[in-house]
């Protein structure tokens, strides 16, 4: 497998806000980080702090009224092809199939490629679904079919919105292994907002915790442990303690 | 169930099936050996098509291609047969109003020309009022729900003239139309054109904002947008209003042959009653209904093939 190159990320000073029936509603409060190339980071922050907020801005989809978001030397100011987002819900188009729907990115673009995305289709295990149509899927597998339909453009960066927010825990932990898999082999940066404390210790390198709306960053810390992870690892048991008092649920782990 | 009940259900519903074939043929007998209550054309000819339809019905079951609508046949043989008692044979109800089974077979056999040449007619204002109407209903229902400034100068206009039945307009069509034709034609169109403008607007508003947003984040550009995402997602309701202005141009093209344009099954109709020729007009009526449910019928068809990616829909 090529690693495509990866996309260095930065953040500088992002403020913004929504009118919420004509109330000013600050959701970023001078959020700033980078992200080097090739790193996986997990953002974790208590519901309605702004995460989803975030990640619009970086993949493009809306301005941040202050501050200044660059994808490597580039400001961004519109989606592109290189940051690929994957939401919490499959979204896939019912009136295509699960081919048509993994190549719409390749389609967009202009670069049809059938064998492309067979072989994509192959490689997230649902070779014999490229024919169905979504309402046939299982909701794991129309997540799977999400993942394919992201990672067969070769993104230089994956956007994950709380990818695997509603699939069933041993699902769960099926995807994560594969979407840990899929970086590793793949080496394009990842950015993902996760709920879940423990999926973002085994699958990041690097954790940011935020604030309550307006979202400020809170704890910023590298995972500086082996590809291979357990649960039960005491470091990791560690940190999980830290993250979750900075969340606020220090007694109820 | 039991195997007893079963068996006697299967037996019951072959039974049925012999007997839809053995129904045409009381007709044919009826309408045959029992003397006509008067001096009608074509009795023989009659006895031997529904003989003839009673001989392939025997074959079909023979073959095994009659099922689900053996049931059916046996209730139009009865019903044949009846007509035939009532009204050809003891003269019951009140004539000309009510014609015979001869008087219609006559029509078809003497006035066919005519009556093909109405469905000709009928068949192509139908067809091009409609077709103009449902493109344009797209293209309109598409900007509306696309454009805020199509929608500003547009919305108005609909809300006016849209709930205005279309045929209030056919006078005024008549009068400043170069041509009875092109008047029908233009508001067949418009009747069409409504329902399918308002329900492609309503489809394309309704569609998740999720689905925008994903195509744009791998790089869709509006035109994409609109051709890829809205109107695919809003096709369901498209095809609900394609349906509502299939029926709505029928009304249309049906009151314009009556009131101006001087060719048709409706002017066909209009003018047989003018006459008195009652039996014409049934003709004219069944063959009408024919067009109808025949086109409805391939809209279904249509529907199916093109929304086959939704789990249910209702069989036609
Ligand atoms: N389009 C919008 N218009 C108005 N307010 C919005 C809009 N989108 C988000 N908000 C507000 O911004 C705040 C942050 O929303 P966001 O979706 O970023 O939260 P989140 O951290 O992703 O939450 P969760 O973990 O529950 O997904 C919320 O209070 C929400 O009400
Ligand atoms: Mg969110």
């Amino acid at each position: 497998m090529v690693k495509q190159s990866a996309l260095s990320l930065s953040v500088e000073h992002v403020s913004h806000s929504y009118e919420l029936q004509g109330v000013h509603n600050p959701v970023l409060a001078d959020v700033s980080f980078d992200v080097e190339p090739g790193e996986f980071v997990a953002l974790l922050g208590p519901s309605g702090s702004g995460k989803s907020t975030i990640l619009r801005l970086i993949a493009g989809l809306e301005a941040p009224q202050n501050g200044i978001i660059r994808a490597g030397e580039q400001v961004i100011t519109g989606p592109g092809p290189d940051r690929i987002v994957m939401f919490q819900d499959p979204t896939l188009y019912p009136w295509l199939t699960v081919e048509g729907n993994v190549g719409l990115g390749l389609e967009i673009q202009k670069q049809s490629d059938p064998v492309k995305v067979k072989h994509m289709l192959g490689l997230v295990g649902l070779q014999d679904y490229g024919s169905a149509w979504p309402h046939q899927l299982s909701g794991g597998m129309a997540q799977r079919a999400a993942l394919a339909r992201a990672l067969v453009n070769d993104p230089q960066m994956l956007i994950l919105d709380e990818p695997l927010g509603k699939l069933d825990s041993l699902t769960r932990l099926t995807m994560q292994t594969e979407i840990a898999r899929f970086w590793r082999e793949r080496g394009f940066t990842a950015l993902m907002v996760t709920h879940d404390v423990e999926e973002a210790l085994l699958l990041a390198t690097r954790i940011i915790v935020f604030s309550p709306r307006p979202a400020r960053i809170v704890m910023d810390v590298p995972v500086e442990l082996p590809a291979s992870r357990h649960r039960d690892d005491p470091v990791l048991m560690n940190m999980r303690r830290d993250i979750l008092r900075q969340l606020g649920h220090g007694e109820d782990w | 169930m039991t195997t007893v009940e079963k068996k006697r259900r299967c037996c019951a519903k072959a039974a049925v099936r012999w007997l839809a074939g053995s129904a045409w043929f009381v007709a044919a007998l009826v309408t045959w050996l029992w003397p006509d209550g008067d001096d009608f054309p074509d009795t023989l000819l009659l006895a031997g098509l529904l003989a003839a339809v009673g001989v392939v019905l025997l074959v079909m079951v023979a073959a095994k291609r009659l099922k689900d609508r053996a049931a059916w046949m046996l209730a139009l043989g009865l019903g044949l047969a009846l007509w035939e008692l009532v009204q050809a044979k003891c003269l019951l109800l009140p004539r000309p109003f009510f014609g015979t089974p001869q008087d219609l077979l006559d029509v078809f056999l003497t006035d066919w020309r005519r009556l093909g040449d109405s469905l000709y007619h009928s068949l192509m204002l139908l067809v091009c009022g409609y077709s103009i109407g449902a493109v344009l209903g797209v293209v309109v229902g598409v900007a509306l729900g696309w454009s805020l400034r199509f929608r500003y100068w547009v919305r108005p206009l609909m809300r006016l003239i849209g709930p205005l039945p279309p045929v209030a307009l056919l006078p005024l069509a008549f009068v400043i139309m170069p041509s009875t034709r092109l008047a029908g034609l233009s508001l067949m169109a418009l009747a069409a054109g409504f329902p399918v403008a308002v329900l492609t607007w309503s489809g394309v508003a309704a569609v998740d904002p999720s689905y925008y947003a994903l195509a744009r984040t791998m790089g869709a550009k509006p035109r994409f947008l609109v051709w890829r995402v809205a109107l695919p997602a809003a096709t369901p309701q498209i095809f609900v209003g394609l349906f509502m202005g299939l029926g709505a141009a029928f009304s249309m093209l049906v009151v314009a042959e009556m009131l101006g344009v001087k060719s048709g099954l409706g002017f066909y109709m209009q003018w047989s009653q003018g006459w008195a020729a009652y039996p014409n007009m049934y003709a004219a009526l069944l063959v009408m209904s024919l067009m109808c449910s025949g086109l409805m019928s391939l809209l279904f068809k249509v529907r199916d093939r093109v929304l086959r990616w939704q789990k249910d829909g209702l069989k036609w």
